[in-house]
């Protein structure tokens, strides 16, 4: 007699499936429009369009890649599948760190958006009051998903379809309104920025594209997968690609109902009020919003809050995401069993979740610390150039999504040349017929110019965040050693990976996710080209 | 203070584009295609439409349905069936037609009310009626042909007259000579239907 081991529950539908990307891809805008109109001006929509083609290529492969293998790993699982565990545990561990980040960025961002109602949260003025809030949210938020993946997909659910209505009126009614090509020319041939500045611009702008992991996270439990997937993951990059693409231009071309003036009174276009000013930055989309005529009267109530409530279920599926990811890990044998328990009653992974929840609360201390004691800021200042908070998150979550999404390109392009015959319901365009130890296969193109495009974005990272460049790399190191640790505690390979029937497992992930006909196709291209080999495979 | 409006054709054109795209790509995404699994269940939901359109469950002295009039009573609540019990009275040979059973006549009120209350508390509608008959497998089968019905719901049989065969006479030949689907609830060893074999034993078989 075989005991069953409680599954995670196959809940999520399409919509579900979208909301999880939706949530933490399009909260980012929220956060990241402001930062990259201080960051690079009047080439804010050139590095929006940079940042956008590296994501379209990003998401073209985590959607091939997710349809394929829809298990709860997503990139971890696809860059281990492909380049070993070593490699994998590398990925997942960065994309670990994003997701820890993406909780307490958006708690906190979360909170900035509410300040904007609730002046008593401004974390200038009230540290500590901006401290206990995003605390509270952090832990709330970690209790709801360990109740279960049903209950927090519902709650994204709604939020999300009420969050692109808005979003789409806001641009529409913007765009109809306010908008004067001549002022977005006259701002890209006036305020073009440094390279420096555009660098920035460009490294900052990728993280308003950060979250398509959270669809493969998902894959596992969504109905379908193989299906599902590439539907709701090309249809998250469309919508998020208007949405970016669209607010930097309206920014940039924008005719403000209310005039802007400087601080020393003199007439200002509507982006120059991002330029140097923290708080404008973290709150952009709510004052893009309300600059827009009479509908920003509405706007002024409402968009802060509707920011606020994505921007809480962003830092959502960073809980969920973290917790997912910790539990493929630990069923790869890459981190230790705990985080594979799943709760007998709830059927989720709650170990996960609390500790990398306890992770994402060390991430938003060590963030909140300049602004809760003063003295600290000397040591930041001299260590950190001064960076904290946003800063810091940012600098951070850029690291880690260009460093997993690096190893994820990579990781694609080895599968796609030793792992023709895994059925692909959905394949990225543009690719060379090649044969390959005897069976055709297709190299992408799209992955060569993704990888180096997130290539290029990991480099300006590296040269323009301080923090990225040393916290980021710390962080590997770290999980590194806990990786040696654990494998040589259990004497399992260390540098090399555990032996593994890929064949019968591909079986299993496709049965698991009911795509039986998938099934079948696999078994018979697995079939046929053993007998080409002369071997019979069972 | 506030500016004026300023549309102009090309904020105009990219608003509409906008919005035409984003609505597109949403409906487009949430319109996938059908798998054959999912064929096979819909062919599955049309074909149970079509049986369960409408509904006699039968009770008799030796038919104890009370089980299937529950199964009856959510089948008609999801698919707005036409649900109609009926209690066969026999009337032995050696009585006329039209004899009164008093005792028999009681049974049948005791049967048919249980019933309308499991109709009730699943918020359909029933029709009841008390038949008498020679025999109950023509009975049913006349009803059944009168009305049209898809399908003819019976419980087991009623213990303590256990004959040895597995299903009464009476309900073989219903099931025989109906015209339309018959469902037969035969309750097990121990009485019980539906066991969960995994949440009973805590493990599955290999």
């Amino acid at each position: 007699m075989q005991k069953r081991q409680p599954e995670l529950r196959r809940s999520v539908t399409p919509w579900g499936s979208f909301s999880w990307g939706y949530s933490d891809v399009g909260a980012d805008i929220f956060v990241g429009l402001g930062l990259v109109l201080g960051a690079a001006a009047g080439a804010s929509n050139v590095a929006f369009l940079f940042a956008g083609i590296v994501y379209v290529c990003i998401g073209l492969a985590y959607t091939e890649l997710a349809a394929t293998y829809p298990v709860a790993g997503g990139g971890q699982y696809f860059v281990m599948r492909g380049l070993g565990d070593l490699f994998g545990f590398i990925a997942g561990w960065a994309v670990l760190l994003d997701f820890t980040i993406d909780i307490t960025l958006f708690a906190w961002s979360c909170v900035d958006y509410l300040s904007q109602l609730i002046p008593g949260f401004l974390n200038t003025t009230h540290p500590w009051t901006h401290f206990v809030v995003c605390l509270m949210l952090i832990a709330g938020l970690a209790t709801l998903n360990v109740i279960g993946v049903r209950e927090s997909t519902a709650f994204n659910s709604f939020v999300s379809a009420l969050d692109v209505i808005s979003e789409t009126l806001i641009l529409t009614l913007g765009f109809l309104f306010a908008f004067r090509p001549e002022l977005l020319i006259h701002a890209m041939h006036t305020a073009w920025p440094s390279p420096f500045g555009l660098m920035n611009g460009i490294s900052l702008a990728i993280i308003s594209f950060v979250g398509l992991e959270s669809i493969s996270q998902a894959a596992q439990e969504t109905q379908r997968p193989a299906s599902i997937v590439p539907r709701t993951s090309v249809g998250l990059i469309l919508t998020i690609l208007i949405f970016a693409l669209s607010y930097s231009n309206l920014a940039l071309g924008m005719q403000p109902w209310h005039p802007q003036y400087d601080a020393h009174g003199h007439a200002i276009a509507f982006w120059q009020i991002f330029t140097n000013n923290a708080d404008n930055q973290g709150k952009a989309i709510a004052l893009l919003s309300a600059q827009i005529p009479y509908y920003g009267l509405l706007a002024t109530l409402y968009v802060p809050l509707l920011g606020a409530v994505l921007l809480l279920i962003s830092s959502n599926s960073g809980v969920f995401g973290s917790s997912r990811i910790a539990y493929a890990m630990s069923t790869e044998q890459l981190l230790p069993s705990i985080f594979r328990r799943v709760h007998a009653s709830f059927r989720t992974p709650a170990i996960s979740i609390i500790a990398f929840s306890g992770v994402a609360v060390l991430e938003l201390i060590f963030a909140a610390i300049p602004y809760l004691i003063p003295a600290a800021n000397v040591l930041y200042a001299h260590l950190f150039r001064g960076e904290g908070g946003l800063d810091f998150l940012a600098d951070l979550y850029a690291f880690g999504a260009a460093t997993s999404y690096s190893f994820v390109f990579i990781a694609l392009i080895f599968l796609r040349l030793h792992d023709p015959l895994s059925p692909r319901n959905f394949k990225i365009p543009f690719n060379i017929p090649l044969t390959v130890r005897g069976e055709r296969v297709e190299f992408p193109i799209v992955a060569v110019i993704g990888f180096l495009g997130i290539g290029s974005i990991l480099v300006f990272t590296l040269i323009t965040h301080v923090i990225g460049r040393i916290a980021g790399p710390l962080w590997l190191v770290f999980g590194v050693l806990i990786y040696l640790w654990y494998r040589k505690q259990k004497r399992l390979p260390l540098f090399h990976s555990q032996p593994k029937d890929w064949k019968q497992q591909q079986v299993e992930i496709l049965r698991n996710a009911g795509e039986l006909e998938l099934m079948d196709q696999y078994l018979s291209r697995v079939r046929d080209a053993e007998a080409r080999q002369g071997r019979v495979w069972e | 203070m506030t500016a004026e409006l300023h549309v102009t054709v090309a904020g105009f054109v990219i608003a509409m584009v906008i919005a035409a795209a984003v609505g597109a790509t949403i409906w487009w995404m949430l319109h996938p295609p059908t798998s054959y699994v999912q064929m096979l269940a819909k062919e599955a939901e049309t074909e149970l439409e079509r049986l369960v359109g409408s509904i006699i469950v039968v009770f008799s002295q030796e038919i104890a349905s009370q089980h299937m009039m529950a199964l009856a009573a959510k089948l008609a609540r999801g698919e707005k069936s036409d649900l109609h019990a009926i209690y066969v009275v026999e009337v032995p040979f050696t009585l006329p037609p039209d004899a009164e059973m008093p005792a028999e006549e009681r049974i049948a009120l005791d049967a048919l009310a249980a019933a309308e209350a499991i109709a009730m508390k699943n918020g359909v509608n029933l029709r009841t009626d008390t038949i008498h008959a020679r025999q109950t497998s023509q009975a049913v089968l006349d009803i059944a042909k009168q009305e049209k019905a898809n399908l003819i719901i019976l419980g087991s049989y009623r213990e303590g007259k256990y004959t040895g065969a597995p299903l009464s006479r009476t309900i073989e030949s219903i099931a025989a000579n109906a015209k339309c689907d018959v469902l037969i609830g035969v309750e097990g060893k121990h009485g019980t239907i539906l066991v969960d074999e995994v949440s009973e034993t805590g493990s599955v078989s290999p």
